[in-house]
């Protein structure tokens, strides 16, 4: 009855051709070339087969790039962290019948629309010890001793960069959040309080357990962007002070730009890789969440 | 059926657009070939292929220009107006902020997506390393009317193998030495210090009355490592030859004990605070009004930053400039190279960009140019109609400085592939001066750097 209403298998096509032409087959030449010694003078020089140097080169130079990596995976971890919790509990407030809930979800979500770049150039300004925003702020308000180098203490660095990531982010992670808690019918709820749940019991029995999808929506897309991040920390730190704030993308761009095309891929490669085995197992355990309720 | 017959006709429409859209260049740029020929545009210019006159009609097309903060500013604004205006033409102007900018020039160039014209830091040594690689971006010059505007100094960053391909209009004042509150400094009762204990001193004694008494703007990402670099006369004094053996791979920066000795100082003054209370997160922004403030005494800077400080502040103070005593130097930084204007050989309007380079050489845009520019004094060109405006602190600073002292230049200039990493230098002495590195490790490091651009570019010294 509904057979007109399948579409024919061959139709998947275009997309496959423009996912392998766009995708699979430069990621796959990518993990090739990372395998050589491909530089900008390779026009002249020819490109050459080196084997694992490059990786190597990676987990046992002076220069520290396995701290790129370390620092990628720690940034995703803490961010989305931050931007979950935060982003689960603003999304629970909003849902109730607090006034003006309208005006806040718009309030939130704003930033989220703002380029990086943009809100980087800003907060750059704002952080800047003798002239910004925040500790003129702290000066004004005779607070001195909250001063702080934002953008140039090793201690706090990061925090500063957690601190605009989430100001940015959480307004996104809160809307998925809210059109799962839109989603759950009231009626568990209505049977939890005639069982005499409290709060933190509906958040832990109801709640939680019916959002899987969103909270699995939220980790994947904050996991792939944790992984991949770059412009927030290029325009506020540019991998500074020092190398404190380095990671995988910023190292992929300063050896793209030198030429040294063979170990930029090598790391891509290793961001795929990463990218790919925590993904796939995130989204496998939500699965398996999800299906088991 | 219909439907199906609809969907392969979309798939078709579908697939045709697909590579038309990949046939063509946004930005209307031709990649050049990796060869560097180029078939079908003449990148050779002479005398004959004017269009001074009109000749060639440039009506509604765009020139663009890729440049680094602090290269054209506001100075080239009136010349880009007027060339505006005589050609009908637009120009886009893309001023990247200066610590994102190799990055960014290099990933445009390696992905065929330049500017029109772009420019470079260049020395006699940059123009043949990775940077610019001449025969295969660059346009060539080579005959143009502008040739001579250059003394020949200045000429060798802008010629490869004979040919020319840059363009550099730069000043020839004292460039980042010390320059400092000379009321302040008699009001305190200092002397200029020649030897770095002096200077530490003088530190001293200015950090006392509540002044910062060095300002370096780290966050600026390029400035604070001028202090390494500016001094390359004491290395090459106190090793006499080491120039020509770093440039022959027969001399690393690793474990050289002046240039050591110079980091440990650096960052020795760095901990006692007279950078400032936050020098790695402070910029230059704010810097011409600090020092009309007194809120800091001494900076390197160019000579011309006096004129600016004073016409921005109001500030009746009187400045001088000495030279950078670390490591006890008392050589003046000799330094022919500059920001550098090149022709993008992958433009699409090639004769445009040779009627720019001709417009901004005449004695008119030369002189707007530096009437326009706060921070020159003086244009060092071969234009004998051109009226300079030298300061008296920089003719009572030059009477000063011995020929002897002028004979090495500048490290980032008389070695191979070291200007490349300027950023990455930094880099590393911040990371040395929050304790990340040690001081060895930053100089291991700009030899690495210096061995693989060697070897990219093939230098049989590193290979």
């Amino acid at each position: 009855m509904n057979k007109n209403k399948i579409y024919p298998q061959w139709y998947i096509v275009g997309p496959l051709v423009l996912y392998v032409m766009f995708f699979l087959f430069p990621s796959l030449l990518g993990v090739l070339y990372s395998f050589t010694d491909w530089s900008s003078r390779s026009g002249i020089n020819g490109i050459s087969f080196v084997g694992l140097e490059n990786y190597i080169e990676i987990f046992t130079s002076n220069r520290d790039y396995a701290s790129g990596i370390v620092n990628t995976l720690k940034f995703t971890l803490i961010s989305n962290g931050i931007k979950l919790t935060v982003g689960l509990f603003l999304a629970i407030l909003l849902q109730e019948g607090v006034f003006g809930k309208g005006l806040y979800r718009t309030v939130f979500y704003l930033p989220s629309i703002l380029p990086f770049v943009i809100i980087g150039l800003v907060f750059k300004s704002v952080f800047n010890y003798n002239t910004g925003l925040l500790n003129t702020m702290f000066e004004t308000l005779q607070l001195d001793f909250m001063k702080q180098k934002w953008l140039s203490d090793l201690n706090i660095v990061w925090k500063s960069i957690y601190g605009v990531d989430a100001w940015r982010g959480i307004g996104y992670v809160m809307t998925i959040f809210l059109a799962g808690l839109n989603a759950i019918p009231r009626t568990y709820y209505e049977a939890a309080v005639i069982d005499g749940a409290n709060f933190w019991q509906k958040l832990f029995k109801v709640t939680l357990p019916m959002m899987t999808g969103s909270i699995m929506i939220n980790l994947v897309f904050g996991i792939t962007y944790g992984l991949k991040v770059f412009d927030i920390i290029y325009v506020l730190t540019n991998g500074g002070p020092g190398r404190e704030t380095e990671v995988l993308t910023t190292y992929v761009f300063q050896l793209y730009s030198r030429g040294q095309y063979g170990l930029a891929t090598a790391m891509n490669a290793i961001l795929l890789i990463i990218t790919a085995v925590i993904g796939i197992a995130v989204v496998k355990f939500m699965s398996k969440q999800e299906v088991q309720q | 059926m219909k439907t199906k017959w609809f969907s392969v006709v979309c798939c078709m429409i579908f697939v045709v657009l697909l590579s038309v859209g990949c046939g063509q260049n946004d930005n209307g740029n031709a990649q050049p070939d990796a060869s560097g020929s180029s078939d079908d545009q003449t990148t050779v210019f002479d005398d004959s292929a004017s269009d001074v006159n009109g000749e060639i009609s440039f009506d509604g097309e765009e020139l663009s220009i890729l440049v680094s903060a602090g290269w054209m500013d506001n100075r080239y604004d009136t010349i880009i107006e007027r060339f505006e205006d005589t050609y009908d033409v637009t120009v886009d102007l893309q001023t990247i902020p200066a610590d994102q900018y190799f990055d960014i020039l290099q990933s445009k160039l390696d992905t065929g997506t330049n500017a029109d014209i772009f420019w470079i830091q260049s020395n006699p040594f940059a123009i043949e390393t990775t940077i610019v690689r001449p025969e295969e971006y660059c346009l060539d010059f080579t005959g143009a009317e502008w040739k001579d505007i250059m003394y020949e100094a200045r000429k060798a960053s802008c010629v490869h193998d004979g040919k020319l391909y840059g363009l550099q209009i730069w000043h020839n004042s004292p460039e980042y030495v010390m320059l400092y509150n000379k009321t302040v400094f008699d009001e305190l009762g200092l002397e200029i210090p020649t030897t770095y204990d002096e200077l530490k001193e003088v530190c001293e004694t200015i950090s006392a009355e509540g002044m910062t008494p060095w300002f370096i703007p780290g966050a600026d990402g390029w400035q604070h490592q001028l202090a390494f670099f500016q001094i390359g006369g004491v290395y090459e004094a106190n090793m006499p030859g080491l120039y020509d053996q770093l440039n022959i791979n027969k001399a690393t920066f690793a474990g050289n004990e002046t240039m050591l000795t110079v980091l440990q100082q650096f960052k020795e003054l760095s901990d006692l605070g007279y950078f400032g209370e936050d020098w790695i997160g402070s910029d230059s922004t704010n810097a011409s009004n600090d020092f009309g403030d007194r809120n800091i005494v001494m900076a390197m800077a160019n000579s011309s930053y006096i004129k600016q400080i004073k016409e921005e502040t109001g500030t009746t103070d009187e400045f001088g400039l000495f030279l950078l005593p670390l490591a006890d130097n008392n050589s003046f930084p000799t330094n022919p190279a500059g920001p550098t204007m090149f022709g993008y050989k992958g433009t699409s309007h090639p004769e445009l960009v040779k009627a720019f380079f001709d417009f901004v050489t005449t004695t008119e845009s030369l002189q707007e140019l530096l009437d326009n520019s706060p921070s020159y004094t003086n244009l060092d060109v071969n234009d004998p109609n051109l009226e300079q405006h030298w300061l008296p602190e920089e003719e009572v600073f030059m009477s000063g400085v011995k020929q002897s002292q002028m004979v090495t230049p500048v490290l980032q200039t008389g070695t191979k592939y070291t200007n490349d990493y300027w950023m990455d230098f930094g880099a590393d002495m911040v990371a040395y001066c929050l304790d990340q590195m040690e001081a060895n490790e930053v100089l291991e490091n700009m030899d690495r750097n210096r061995a693989e651009s060697a070897e990219i570019t093939g230098d049989p010294n590193w290979n």
